[in-house]
């Protein structure tokens, strides 16, 4: 590795551990952008995927071929949709949610959920139908029961939660349209990391990038110990 | 006496007939031997008697129960206890378990304690109590299921091919539990292919055959069941 490299990293790892401001305000909005995006949808996508695995109704093929393909847009064109959607002219215009961190939320929810609805919909669908059979026969209620299921599905739930977070988390088409990538107010990780490279100040790129690669390793080696101590079910 | 009763009732897989009866009853103080070919309908049979599958003709109702609540859309669930053939253990621990049906037990705390502690000493389950369920064998797997069963004190059970695969001393461990259940008074249900130990202490046996279900003998009193009949112990381990 050349001296330029190391030295970049130096002033990476310094930038992180001396608590510099304009690195953590950075970081702090793009976990508070994210982590309420998540909190908002979480619960709403979970009853969906669970519906959608369970329920039988007119249209669910569709739904469910509906919420798959969204999975796949890219975040630019959500971005695209929201900014549309939040512009003065748009039908949200006068919430004036354009370039503040509420119009964020609102383009990573609809990042969030489809990810969100398509992988707990086939976490439900895998779930071992006795599960539920036990639980109603000994007499558990239709609440009590459905709390097993997730309980007895708690590792694929938390691998949707994780998937669905990296995704909005790391985004950064969404947040650079409908934020507008503002100092202190709308800059998150993704966004200042690519005005950071563009502007040629790698060390702050690379200080970033490095908290989102310690939370990709942490989230992932946690959910790797839980998988781990998941034993295969056998009749 | 509680009683769950059956009536005109047809079950049909697409267009295939499995069954057509006009009254079958479960009550208190009975136990029924289920015999049949694969594929005839047993586990269907019961299921549907434990409200979890619904005929595709016919009525199915309850007697001699509590009055469901009304936020309760199936009256039939929770009424009788069904144990798959290849039980269902939650994800945890032995003791996991057994303590998920302690808040459903209509008894005093006190006396929950009593009859997990003696569960556990029926089923010879005290040494695995801290092992995950997912690790036990197949035998162990059915005795921590009829163990957590055994705890509820149901008025109803049925047991789906409990014994297959089954070595000899789980099987005695079965019929010890299996045995204070009927002397308590729990009306049983028993699927086997075969003449077992728990096929013994039938007094009545439903023949599911040529798309009907035969009762012999055909009535049976449904007088309270006398304990002195059977021979109650506890098998310990060699």
């Amino acid at each position: 590795m050349s001296e330029g490299w190391l030295a970049l990293i130096q002033q990476a790892l310094s930038l992180l551990f001396s608590l510099d401001p304009d690195v953590w305000s950075i970081v702090s909005v793009s976990f508070s952008v994210s982590l309420a995006a998540l909190a908002i949808t979480l619960i709403p996508s979970m009853i969906l995927g669970f519906v959608l695995a369970f329920a039988r109704f007119p249209g669910r093929w569709f739904a469910t071929n509906l919420v798959q393909t969204t999975q796949s847009i890219p975040t630019v064109v959500i971005g695209l949709l929201v900014y549309l959607m939040l512009t003065r002219m748009g039908p949200l215009g006068d919430l004036k949610w354009l370039f503040t961190q509420k119009g964020m939320i609102l383009g990573q929810m609809m990042i969030c959920a489809p990810v969100l609805i398509a992988m707990s919909q086939a976490a439900f669908t895998s779930v071992d139908k006795r599960a539920w059979e036990t639980s109603r026969t000994l007499g558990a209620s239709w609440l009590r029961s459905v709390w097993l299921v997730c309980r007895e599905l708690k590792v694929p739930l938390l691998m949707a939660i994780v998937a669905a977070f990296s995704r909005i988390l790391t985004e950064v088409g969404c947040s650079m349209m409908v934020g507008g990538n503002i100092a202190g107010v709308t800059r998150n990780i993704p966004t200042a990391i690519a005005l950071e490279t563009s502007k040629g100040d790698f060390a702050q790129a690379i200080a970033l990038g490095l908290v989102l690669l310690i939370l990709a390793l942490v989230l992932n080696f946690t959910l790797g110990t839980l998988r781990g101590r998941a034993e295969p079910r056998s009749l | 006496m509680v009683k769950i009763i059956a009536n005109n009732i047809e079950m049909r897989f697409g267009s295939r007939l499995l069954y057509r009866f006009d009254r079958l009853s479960l009550a208190q103080h009975q136990t029924i031997h289920l015999q049949g070919d694969n594929g005839s309908g047993k586990t269907t049979l019961m299921k549907m008697l434990a409200g979890l599958q619904a005929p595709s003709l016919g009525e199915i109702h309850t007697e001699g129960f509590a009055p469901t609540p009304w936020w309760r859309r199936n009256p039939l669930l929770g009424k009788a206890v069904y144990l798959h053939q290849h039980p269902y253990l939650f994800d945890g621990s032995v003791a996991y378990n057994l303590n998920y049906v302690q808040p459903l037990c209509d008894m005093t705390e006190q006396e929950i304690a009593s009859r997990t502690q003696t569960a556990i000493e029926m089923a010879q389950l005290g040494g695995l109590l801290n092992q995950r369920a997912a690790s036990l064998s197949g035998g162990e797997r059915q005795r921590l299921a009829i163990a957590r069963a055994w705890i509820m004190r149901p008025h109803l059970l049925m047991l789906d091919e409990p014994t297959s695969n089954m070595d000899k001393l789980s099987q005695q461990l079965v019929l010890t539990m299996v045995s204070h259940l009927k002397q308590q008074g729990t009306g049983m249900l028993i699927s086997s292919h075969q003449s077992c130990l728990l096929t013994g202490l039938c007094e009545q046996t439903w023949q599911i055959q040529n798309q009907a279900i035969q009762v012999s003998p055909s009535s049976l009193d449904e007088r309270p069941f006398t304990p002195s009949q059977q021979e109650l112990r506890y098998v310990t381990a060699n």
